[in-house]
């Protein structure tokens, strides 16, 4: 289990893979577009990407507390 | 009667009292903290809505773009023209500069209209985001020109998603809040997303040579669809430039801009507008294309993105439907003194999920953002001419506050003036504000001049 210390720890992690997820967000559509990916790889890619996104930048989101 | 108001308004000034004194030099906010914050705006539920509109209503490729680019513009300049350099010099709340101008009467008369509106347009939301969920029940989603439910499976779907809103809002707004930031630049992306796979359905090819041709033709061809009005280049610019008149010509967003080191920070909207009012209508837009312009939301967005879409809808209305429930129940807690938190939400939920069944709230949203503004564009009026108009002509400022009004009643009257006025006008709906807030203005400025005149 991650400690709330061992989160803060791998935030600069966690916001590369949460921009990564974001990235490849954006990647499905456009292999779409070009005609590289079908319809059904196009909808489970980007549902599976967007899955990343809000786990990672979940994460990222974590803050230290405040005094 | 005065003695009710004032209690009400001193409920209300409990409330607000956090923030009652200017803003001090050292809470100020850098550009990059507005621009950052600007960025996460603008992306809704209702984005799905509006663009798909203008395509129904049959506006051309060339009069969307730029209606969109120069309506957005001055939407931007009437931030930084109008409403930052006032913020800037108070460093007060809209709240609490009202209160100076047209006292604390008049402000509990504002926060209960402003209470009303915000939850017609939760309600939106919620109906926007219903049409996500009815996708997986099969409920028929309602027709243009629905205005009451239109089957029990809506009322249901409509009315539980409503719950389900009201509840989570009740059991933690900021957690919601912070939640909303994770999904925001999410949603954006998903607008995108839709739009470009959604491109090689209408025919447009990989190299993009025959986009302007199909975006002519498939898109935004001119025809509009049967029993909706056909809008041109003057209604998309006006429409871009209201769409937000109550933060900027109505002034509420005073409340960010007190925290701007200069009025130039204003500018720095574009960083919102120009992503969720041009990219994301332009997006919807071929979204519902691409459905053979049918105006269901959630059938366009998971026709568009799939499982990805229908959630993007779904957050899209659940985030957006959260500070929207919250400020109204802020609005509301003037009236309702005592009540707990919780209490109050409820109730502006309740409300809201009422209006959500209505499938109106949404098939005529367009109208009810100009009738938003409109409603509340008086008092950023009046506001205008107390704080530039009135010294410059060596006018009294401030006399409700000098004399402790409960109501500057030329205030009041100038604000029930303006609406009779902009209702009589010969105009359409989207045009009546321009003339009205000059109305507003000059109509304050007189009243001023001759109350000064009787007192003399």
């Amino acid at each position: 289990m991650l400690t709330r210390f061992g989160l803060l720890m791998r935030r600069p992690l966690f916001a590369v893979l949460a921009l990564l997820s974001l990235a490849l967000c954006l990647a499905f559509p456009v292999l779409r577009f070009l005609g590289r990916i079908s319809v059904e790889g196009f909808r489970s890619g980007l549902l599976a990407a967007s899955v990343a996104w809000f786990i990672f930048a979940s994460l990222w989101a974590v803050k230290p507390k405040k005094n | 009667m005065a003695f009710t108001i004032s209690t009400l308004a001193g409920n209300l000034d409990k409330l607000y009292e956090f923030d009652r004194e200017p803003v001090s030099p050292d809470k100020f906010q850098s550009w990059s903290r507005f621009a950052g914050m600007f960025a996460g705006e603008h992306v809704a539920a209702t984005e799905f809505v509006i663009g798909a509109f203008f395509v129904l209503h049959g506006v051309t490729a060339r009069d969307l773009f730029f209606g969109l680019l120069f309506g957005n513009l001055l939407a931007v300049l009437s931030w930084a023209l109008v409403c930052a350099p006032i913020a800037v010099r108070t460093r007060l709340t809209l709240y609490w500069y009202v209160r100076r101008i047209a006292g604390p009467g008049l402000m509990v008369v504002y926060n209960i209209a402003n209470a009303i509106l915000y939850c017609i347009l939760a309600g939106a939301m919620i109906s926007v985001s219903a049409t996500a969920v009815g996708l997986a029940f099969k409920i028929k989603s309602p027709a243009l020109t629905d205005v009451f439910p239109s089957s029990l499976g809506w009322v249901l779907i409509a009315a539980s998603l409503g719950i389900l809103f009201t509840t989570l809002a009740v059991l933690g707004f900021e957690k919601l809040s912070r939640f909303a930031q994770v999904c925001s630049p999410w949603i954006f992306v998903i607008f995108v997303a839709g739009a470009l796979a959604t491109l090689p359905k209408l025919g447009v090819r990989p190299d993009f040579s025959n986009f302007m041709e199909i975006a002519r033709t498939k898109i935004w061809n001119g025809v509009a669809a049967a029993g909706q009005e056909r809008l041109g280049f003057w209604h998309i610019l006006f429409f871009a430039w209201f769409c937000n008149l109550a933060m900027h010509i109505g002034l509420s967003d005073m409340a960010v801009f007190r925290y701007a080191k200069r009025w130039t920070v204003g500018f720095l909207t574009a960083f919102g507008v120009y992503p969720g009012h041009m990219l994301a209508w332009i997006a919807s837009g071929i979204m519902v294309a691409g459905i053979g312009r049918e105006m269901n939301p959630g059938f366009m967005a998971y026709e568009a993105a799939g499982l990805a879409g229908v959630g993007g809808l779904l957050l899209a209305g659940w985030t957006t439907a959260n500070p929207t429930l919250y400020r109204a129940g802020l609005a509301l807690q003037s009236i309702t003194p005592n009540w707990p938190r919780w209490k109050i939400t409820a109730t502006a939920g309740a409300a809201t999920t009422v209006l959500a069944c209505f499938p109106i709230v949404f098939m005529k949203l367009l109208d009810y953002v100009a009738l938003y503004g409109l409603v509340l564009m008086p008092i950023g009026a009046i506001v205008f001419a107390e704080h530039w108009i009135l010294p410059r002509l060596g006018l009294e400022q401030y006399r409700a506050e000098n004399r402790g009004w409960i109501i500057n009643l030329p205030a009041l009257g100038v604000w029930v003036g303006t609406l009779i006025f902009v209702f009589l006008l010969p105009l359409h709906l989207y045009f009546k504000w321009l003339p009205g807030y000059v109305f507003a203005a000059a109509a304050y400025t007189a009243l001023a001049a001759l109350g000064r005149r009787t007192a003399c």
